[in-house]
Parts: C-alpha cells; structure tokens; sequence
C-alpha cells in the first residue's frame, strides 16, 4: 500500500506539465483555473467528456479574464481619481499660496476662496490660513510670548522646589489655585490625543504643548486652564509653529463664544444652548420632539463638542475641516455642525432612549463618513424665521437680561 | 425616594425591574471614568480627561430584581463645577470617588458630600465614599482607616478600590445595588405618601434647564 501512495504521488506531474503547455489562454492571475486530466493511474476520460470538460473549462476562463479586466479597469479609475485629487490639493495648494494668501485682505471673503475653503485647506497651508482667519486682535507678539512662558517656567520652578510663593502682578488668583492648574496642565498633557503618541512625555511636541498651556495661564491668569484646552492648543501645534500657535491658541479663546464656555459662565453658556435649540427644531423637528421628551438638552453633548471644538469627539481630519470652516463662518459654524451630526444620525437616534442617546452623542462612531457628513452639514439652514444666527442670539441675551 | 420602577416588565412578571442614575462625583483624575470603564467593560485604559459628562449602562441580574445603571461620569476640574453640580439632579446613588495617593482629593469628596446634602434628604440618595488607587498602596496618603471613619460618621458606604487592578470595582457597585433594592423593599412594607408615577423617568424627568 505504501509503494502505491509513494508512486501515486509522483506520477500525475507530467500530464499537469502538459495540460499547461497546451494551453495559450492561461489566465493572467495567480488563482488561475487549471484543467487537469485525470491521474493517469484512472482510466482516462471519454473523448466526448474531455472535450465537454475543455468546453467548460475555457468559459470559465473567459469569465475570470472578463472580471479581471473589470478590476483592473476599477483600479485604474480609483488610482485616476486619486491622481486627480492629488491634482485637485496641488492645485489647491497653489491657488491658496500664487493667489489667495498674498491678497488676503481683499480675496478670503470672495465666492470662490469660500467655496474652496469649504473643500478643505490643504494641510500645508492650513496653519497660514488659521491665523490669518482668527486674527490677532490682541496684538500678542513673539517676545510676548517668551515673557508669559518664562513667568511659568519660574513658577514650574518654584513648585518642584516647593519654594516660597512668587510674587506676580496677577494677585487676586489664589496660589493653590494656580497651582491646581500647572498641576492639571502636567497629567493632561499625556491625556491629549495618547494614539498618536507625540504629546506624551518623551514625545516630540510634548514639550511644546506644556509650553503653550502654562504660558496660557500666565497671559490670562483669570481664565486659566481648562480641560478641553489641550486638545485646542495641540490641534494648534500640529499645524503651526509654537509661538504662533499661541497667538492663534489665545485669540481663538477670546473669541465671546469660547470666553463664555472656557470660564464656565453658566448663565451664557445656556443661551447659546437655547439659540441653538431655534436652529434644531427648525431644522430638525421630528429629532427635537425626540430629544425634548426624553429631557435630553444640548449641554449634555455640547459641552464636549464645544469646549474641545470637536477634536475630541471627531476623527482629527474631520475635526480639521470643521476647524477650517469655523475660522471661515465663526462660532455658527460649531453648532451647524452639531446640527449636522444629529441630522447625520436621525434615524438611528429617534430610536433611541435617553441614556443610549447620551452615550451615542458623547462617543460618536469612529468611522463618520466625511462626504456624507460634509453633505449633512451642508444641508442645515441657519436661518430662523428671517433670522440668522447672531440675530437669534443677539435676542435671547437680551431677553435674559 | 425617587424611584424608577417599573414593576413587570421582566418576561418572568414577577422580578422587577429597576433603573437607577448612578453619579460619578470626585477630584480630577482620581479615576471616575476608569471605575467606570472596569466596571462596564472590565478593562483598563488610560481615559481621556472627561469634558462635560460621560455615559455608561450596565445591568444587573439579580435574585430579587434586575437592576439598571444609568452611570453619569462627570468632570472632575473644578472649574467645571458650575455646569457639572446639577448633573447629580434626580441621582439614586452617587459615587465620591476619591485618590488614596492624594489627600486633598478626599477634601474635595467632602465638599461634594456637602452639596449632596444640600440637595438631597438622606433617604433619597445613596452614597457611597470610594477610595480609588489601591494599586499606589507605596504612595498611599489617606490612610483605610480614615476613609472608613468619615464614611462611618456620615453614614456612607465604603470601600477601597483600584480600577487598574480590579480590585473591588464590582462590590462597589453591587453594594450600592443592594441597599438600593433594601430601600425599595423597605418603601413597599411602608409606603410613601407621594407614590411617585412609575412610568416618570425619574433620572432624567427631575432635570431642570442646562446640565
């Protein structure tokens, strides 16, 4: 028995060698169909029956080519398309920096520039285009910069000696306060966006980040740090150099909406919370009805969304578009956006109870399909009633008052 | 006290089920949304500093009852105190979580008990004083003793825990499960005047305006 299965084995190589030598339609991919003969130790197949067999084997062979060239034809259109899109950035590229950011002034409010700002910026020009969107109304220069992070270099200093108190013109804002802070600045910084490995101590921009939070809390001691701050601050980073990361980081703050949410002022923060609501339920009535019978109300996800500008809550490139958009259209475009991910998610949230929708809202899928959530915003009107959004605003201050 | 129950709806008709808000109050990294991670989870990651307010659901299957955690993890940085105080409105139990390895973070746990009583009558909510950590027993700054001796004089539960070891995450939890379903057992043999709807999502339902 043991000679046979030895000879057995052997044999039916030369006939599989010629079966593929005969053949000049071979297919062209590795998981190639192969007619065989049968072993050469079984009688062999009837001429009718082999001929039958080839009949079929060639069909098949003419289906595998066919649906390779199908998926060689979609290959060549995604890598056509992805040229195209490469071309499409390069050429974005060049427009923002030939055309766009040499006359800024008169080209960042035109048609065009707006349209292709809602593209996206390209990542090279991004941190140009941020600045020059969020300004410096507060006129912060380099060497300011130095003398903020060199205040809390001191300070850093006297708390691991554990010295005497500092004295600083910043008196009003108690020690152990200040000290809360540089402390919470420390054990967040390795908390800001730990997979990509780069803030965490030991880490490139790590340094860099404490950096900018600690001379923060010397340049507006009665802010302060917040949590929510080191995710601003490292979007910031990664796009810009230190200083004028810190320009932006600063300015970006001063903005009223994030002053409002960054000092926790209850009282404003709720009417931003209800202009907001003039936009849900117009634009999205049936999710509104929802939400307000299960005593779900926007701080409950928007206080994330907002203190973090979405980079917690978003994957970071579309945390970075929103980002582009909102130094295009201001502190509307956050709660159009919000607006946006509850339209994106209707269906599955009016399905939802109170806790489930809470839980969904405050960790959002991971894989949010950026055209479709693009689209999603894109369709919300802010606009109530002939009003816009500043308008509405302007009126609920007012009537708080 | 301010029950969700909602008796008969487990397939069986005789095992209630109930759902209570279940709030996580306590310094900044002291490891409320690691308890919270172990428990539902039973994992360990470094988390993210919680902005605002975290969820998590577990359920319970017990003997005499299914019991339903709705787990609000909130924030722990003070400054956030203003928006986060109100999110232990219409809570069943809440968690003072403090860090063994920091003593002021048990300062903190007593000033969030002061709120606590402010808001609630002693029988409206439990509270349980935890002492999260356990793991950093080289660098321990409060003392079991302590703990357990605040907890005594106040009348909280208590226990000490680590979220990193899992140690004591679960009885925690069950604990507070227990003398849950003890207070409803109590609240059926002498009820309350006020018979709170059982249908009202009490949880939520109490929640006024923002947070």
């Amino acid at each position: 028995e043991y000679e046979e299965k030895t000879g057995r084995a052997h044999r039916p190589l030369s006939p599989k060698q010629n079966v593929r030598k005969n053949l000049d339609f071979e297919p062209l991919s590795t998981t190639a169909l192969i007619l065989e003969d049968r072993p050469a130790n079984l009688p062999a197949k009837p001429a009718e029956e082999a001929q039958k067999h080839r009949q079929q084997y060639e069909e098949m062979v003419v289906q595998a080519k066919k649906r390779e060239l199908k998926e060689a034809q979609k290959r060549k259109k995604q890598l056509e398309e992805r040229c195209k899109l490469e071309d499409s950035i390069g050429n974005a590229v060049l427009t923002w920096n030939n055309e766009i950011l040499p006359n800024w002034e008169t080209m960042c409010c035109s048609r065009k520039v707006r349209e292709l700002w809602w593209q996206g910026i390209p990542p090279s020009v991004r941190g140009k285009v941020w600045s020059l969107a969020i300004g410096n109304e507060l006129n912060i220069t380099h060497e300011l910069y130095d003398i903020c992070l060199a205040r809390a270099k001191e300070k850093w200093r006297s708390l691991s000696t554990g010295g005497a108190e500092v004295e600083c013109e910043d008196a009003g804002f108690s020690a152990a306060d200040r000290e809360a802070s540089l402390e919470l600045i420390k054990l967040d910084i390795s908390r800001t966006f730990p997979n990509l490995c780069i803030f965490q101590q030991g880490g490139p921009y790590h340094d860099t980040l404490h950096s900018i939070l600690g001379a923060y809390t010397c340049y507006r001691p009665d802010v302060g740090y917040v949590q929510g701050m080191s995710f601003i601050a490292a979007v910031l980073i990664l796009n810009l150099d230190t200083a004028d990361a810190f320009i932006a980081f600063s300015n970006l703050l001063n903005k009223p909406c994030q002053m409002a949410f960054f000092r926790v002022d209850h009282g404003l923060m709720l009417t931003y919370f209800a202009a907001f609501e003039v936009f849900f339920e117009e634009n999205l009535p049936k999710l509104f009805a929802h939400f307000k019978k299960n005593n779900l109300t926007p701080d409950i996800y928007l206080i994330d969304w907002i203190f973090t500008l979405y980079s917690k809550s978003l994957p970071l490139d579309l945390a970075c578009r929103v980002w582009d958009v909102f130094c295009r259209d201001g502190e509307e475009f956050l709660f159009r956006t919000a607006l946006g991910i509850l339209k994106l998610f209707e269906d599955i949230l009016t399905k939802m109870d109170f806790i489930h929708i809470a839980q969904f809202l405050t960790k959002l899928p991971e894989d949010l399909p950026s055209e479709e959530f693009f689209t999603s915003i894109a369709a919300i009107q802010m606009q109530s009633r002939n009003k816009k959004w500043a308008q509405v605003k302007k009126m609920l201050i007012f009537d708080n008052r | 006290m301010a029950q969700k129950a909602m008796p008969g709806t487990s397939p069986e008709g005789i095992r209630p089920t109930y759902m209570y808000k279940v709030v996580l109050l306590g310094s900044t990294s002291v490891g409320k949304s690691s308890l919270a991670y172990r428990y539902v989870k039973n994992d360990f990651k470094e988390s993210l500093p919680t902005v605002g307010c975290s969820f998590f659901t577990q359920m319970l299957n017990l003997e005499v009852a299914t019991v339903k955690f709705e787990i609000w993890d909130t924030a722990g940085q003070e400054k956030y105190h203003s928006v986060c105080h109100l999110y232990y409105r219409g809570a069943h139990a809440a968690l003072l979580v403090y860090d063994i390895a920091k003593k002021e973070t048990l300062n903190r746990a007593k000033l969030w008990l002061r709120d606590l009583e402010k808001e609630f009558l002693p029988d409206e909510i439990v509270i349980a004083l935890v002492g999260n950590k356990t793991d950093l027993a080289a660098e321990r700054e409060v003392t079991t003793e302590e703990g357990e001796e605040f907890a005594r004089t106040k009348g909280l539960l208590f226990m000490e825990t680590s979220a990193k070891s899992n140690y004591q995450v679960n009885d925690i939890f069950m604990a507070i499960a227990q003398e849950l379903l003890q207070r409803e057992q109590a609240k059926v043999s002498a009820p309350s005047p006020d018979g709170r709807s059982t249908v009202e999502l009490g949880g939520s339902g109490v929640r006024t305006g923002c947070c």
